[in-house]
């Protein structure tokens, strides 16, 4: 079987400073692996190197076994990877409707009417936004909003999914809300997911397999125990002395 | 107890700072830009005898025929412009097309001149004795209402191209990748960029609209009969009759609030583009194998407004050595008022740009008022500018450089306005809530944060203004003090009856002064260097 999602000896320079360098990482089918890091460490740009937005300097992506990037090179454009993403804006096109964010995709793939509205329904009933297609996202709750996001990146049924922090803006209670939402969907669909975040806590929610990336390298890979039974940086032991407290905090 | 009531007027007089502030430049803006149209219809509703004697010449068909030619062929101006600068504005602003940034500069240099001009270039190159042309089929061809429509069109394109440009390129990289994930770059412009950067478009056609409208030089020169062109005819000695020119503004006149209302109905909000947390980052759509076909495009039609200097140049080589028997005191009769103005109108923009981009009570009338000076055609503000302030008491204004600087003021402030605002709403309203918080009123708050935070947008606001007042012909001809004529009034005064050649290198030394205005501000616009 082929690994969905894997990168090998990723490296990407702007100007003067390296924002990868020799970042391998493999994600297996239905994996949901969370992609730890401070920010400016690389994440985003290393999200938008699998999704074909950008060419790294040198190394490889490959999706399903295809080489689809390789140094310097985007050999397979972004809507030939059949991935998708939600941004940490969420990025809703402001000009069209719930149903036409949905439908924007769907109708690039020249799916018949019947079918877009059949997949549209389907996917909107499941993110509880029935009854809303025909508002503007400036219409829409902060929740709401990024139940869209969601829903436009599964309606197309993605090989995988990538989210590059999509809850970090959010109050807790409905944080925890669309993250109990997002691990029944993961779990029912088994989608290949990268889950972009700086918060551990957010992370073992949904993954059992974490990378850290820090200065544009991975740092450290592996199970939540392996990492916190041996940080291999000053960030991962901040991450476990931040768990700690908030185990303190709650058992309190 | 002194103390007490002093310390209390001067709490009282520093929380009406920004009133005060506002007050004073909307003052300003009143006299320069309200008074006009007030004193024209009063004046109208007056109705003197020679007033009279107008209103019946707009009973015959006459007049009216050429007012509808004149909006039907700014609107086909318009039109024609938008069909040239939205896809050239989609390439050069979002797309890999080589040499991108370089083709949209040559490609906008243009507006910033006079059209007549580039109506000169053309001349030198297609006119009976031009360099391309000859003929009398490329001579009549120019000199007609087709020629007039095309020449306009050419050069207000780049208004269009140059707005599509800047509102895709503000564009949130996010929402482009996320269609990009999904779809191809053709169907990500079509359904994802064009639409949300329709009010710039629609902005470029109604300005581009507006400018032609108010166009004297072209249609004076390709000698087309224009509106415009009918009511300076009326204000010069041969035909003078300035209560028909007073009469013969009154439709232009609703023209000028038709406008109004529509840009208020369908633009001013959307002019603020779609922006979001990665707006400094730029994304371009690949064009893969249409690259080649998409550069050679891309490159043709920038290049097809910068060939009237290829006649301007042929034309000028023998005319320079005769250049300083003629040139007068042109250059510095356009390049003073224009500084000043500039100056002045960068003040007035600070001040009331913010106050457009918060939202202050008050700001959005002042907004309409520099909106309804600027889409007026020039004429009708002209002629309002000459009954307000042509009287034996406002002499010294209107005999001097002065009257221009309040001409530039009318009809020019909505252009550092909007950008000034535009650069305020694009800023986060916590830098100068957070002064405010720790105790700043408005002018501390206006000097030591919103100033040297939009530093960059002040330099522009500034430049922008002064190359449109540098570029202006129509309003500043009808009433520049005897013997100051700015270059562009001398330019084509000179043009009736001067030598070619001359006339030619006239127009490269305006053309040169304006280049040296854009170079000086770009250089001002360079990244700084980490140090």
């Amino acid at each position: 079987m082929t690994t969905p999602i894997s990168v090998e000896r990723l490296a990407f320079r702007r100007g003067t400073q390296d924002i990868l360098s020799e970042v391998s990482l493999s994600i297996d089918a239905a994996e949901v692996v969370a992609l730890l890091g401070p920010s400016g460490s690389g994440k985003s740009t290393l999200l938008r190197m699998v999704l074909g937005l950008v060419a790294p300097d040198r190394g490889l992506v490959r999706l399903d076994g295809e080489v689809v990037s390789a140094d310097g090179r985007i050999l397979r454009p972004p809507e030939e990877r059949g991935l998708a993403i939600v941004f940490q804006d969420l990025a809703l096109w402001p000009h069209l409707t719930v149903r036409g964010n949905l439908a924007f995709g769907l109708a690039a793939k020249h799916l018949p009417a019947d079918d877009q509205n059949e997949q549209i329904s389907r996917v909107l009933q499941r993110v509880s936004l029935q009854g809303k297609q025909d508002r503007y996202p400036a219409n829409l709750s902060g929740g709401e909003r990024q139940r869209v996001a969601i829903a436009r990146a599964l309606v197309l049924e993605p090989r995988a999914l990538l989210l590059d922090e999509p809850l970090s803006n959010l109050d807790v209670p409905l944080k925890h809300e669309l993250l109990s939402l997002l691990k029944e969907i993961l779990r029912e669909r088994r989608v290949t997911t990268v889950y972009v975040t700086h918060d551990l806590r957010e992370g073992m929610q949904l993954a059992k397999r974490f990378a850290v990336l820090e200065a544009g390298r991975i740092s450290q890979a592996g199970t939540l125990d392996e990492l916190l039974a041996s940080p291999a940086t000053a960030f991962v032991r901040a991450l476990r002395e931040d768990l700690d407290r908030g185990r303190a905090g709650t058992s309190v | 107890m002194a103390a007490s009531v002093g310390r209390h007027l001067s709490v009282r007089l520093k929380r009406a700072q920004e009133p005060i502030a506002l007050g004073a430049v909307g003052a300003t803006l009143i006299v320069a830009a309200l008074l006009p149209f007030v004193f024209l219809v009063v004046n109208l509703v007056r109705a003197p005898a020679e007033v009279s004697a107008g209103l019946a010449l707009l009973g015959s068909r006459e007049p009216w025929f050429v007012f509808l030619r004149s909006v039907a062929s700014a609107l086909v101006v318009a039109l024609a412009s938008v069909l040239v600068g939205v896809p050239l504005g989609l390439l050069l602003g979002s797309t890999d097309v080589r040499g991108r940034k370089a083709a949209l500069v040559l490609h906008a240099f243009p507006m910033f001149l006079p059209p007549f001009l580039l109506a000169l270039g053309w001349f030198y190159l297609f006119g009976r004795s031009g360099l391309w042309g000859g003929s009398e089929q490329t001579s009549d061809a120019l000199f007609s209402l087709g020629g007039s429509v095309a020449v306009e069109a050419l050069a207000f394109a780049p208004v269009v191209t140059s707005l599509m440009a800047l509102a895709l390129q503000g564009i949130d990289p996010s929402l482009v990748e996320a269609a990009r994930v999904a779809a191809r770059p053709g169907h990500v412009a079509t359904r994802i960029l064009l639409p949300l950067a329709w009010p710039a478009a629609a902005l470029g056609a109604f300005v581009v609209f507006a400018l032609s409208l108010s166009e004297l030089g072209v249609p004076m020169f390709l000698r087309v009969r224009s509106y415009t062109a009918a009511v300076f005819a009326r204000l010069g000695a041969v035909q003078y009759a300035p209560g028909e020119a007073l009469v013969l503004t009154l439709p232009m006149l609703l023209i000028s609030v038709a406008l109004l209302v529509l840009e208020r109905r369908l633009i001013g909000p959307g002019s603020f583009s779609v922006l979001g947390l990665r707006s400094a980052e730029k994304t371009v759509l690949p064009l893969g194998k249409w690259r080649p076909l998409a550069t050679i495009i891309a490159w043709t039609g920038a290049l097809a407004t910068l060939l009237p200097f290829v006649g301007l140049a042929w034309r000028a080589r023998t005319g320079f050595a005769a250049l300083r028997d003629w040139i007068g005191t042109g250059p510095q009769n356009s390049i003073i008022p224009a500084a000043i103005a500039a100056t002045l109108l960068t003040g007035i923009a600070v001040v009331v740009g913010r106050a457009i981009a918060l939202r202050r009570p008050g700001a959005t009338a002042l907004d309409a008022l520099t909106v309804l000076a600027f889409v007026t055609p020039a004429a009708v503000l002209g002629v309002g500018l000459i009954e307000v302030w042509n009287r034996p008491a406002t002499q010294p204004i209107y005999g001097t450089l002065a009257i221009i600087v309040i001409g530039f003021v009318a009809r020019y402030a909505v252009l550092p306005t909007r950008t000034f605002a535009l650069a305020v709403a694009r800023a986060s309203a916590h830098f100068e809530e957070s002064a405010a918080v720790e105790g700043a009123w408005f002018l501390r708050r206006l000097v030591r944060i919103v100033v040297p935070l939009h530093a960059r947008a002040i330099v522009a606001a500034w430049l922008l203004a002064f190359v449109f007042c540098l570029r202006d012909l129509e309003t500043t001809i009808l009433f520049y003090p005897a013997g100051n004529a700015p270059l562009t009034v001398r330019i084509i005064t000179l043009e009736a009856n001067g030598p070619e050649p001359v006339v030619a290198a006239l127009a490269l030394v305006h053309a040169s002064i304006v280049a040296a205005a854009l170079v000086l501000g770009a250089l001002a616009f360079r990244p700084r260097k980490a140090s």
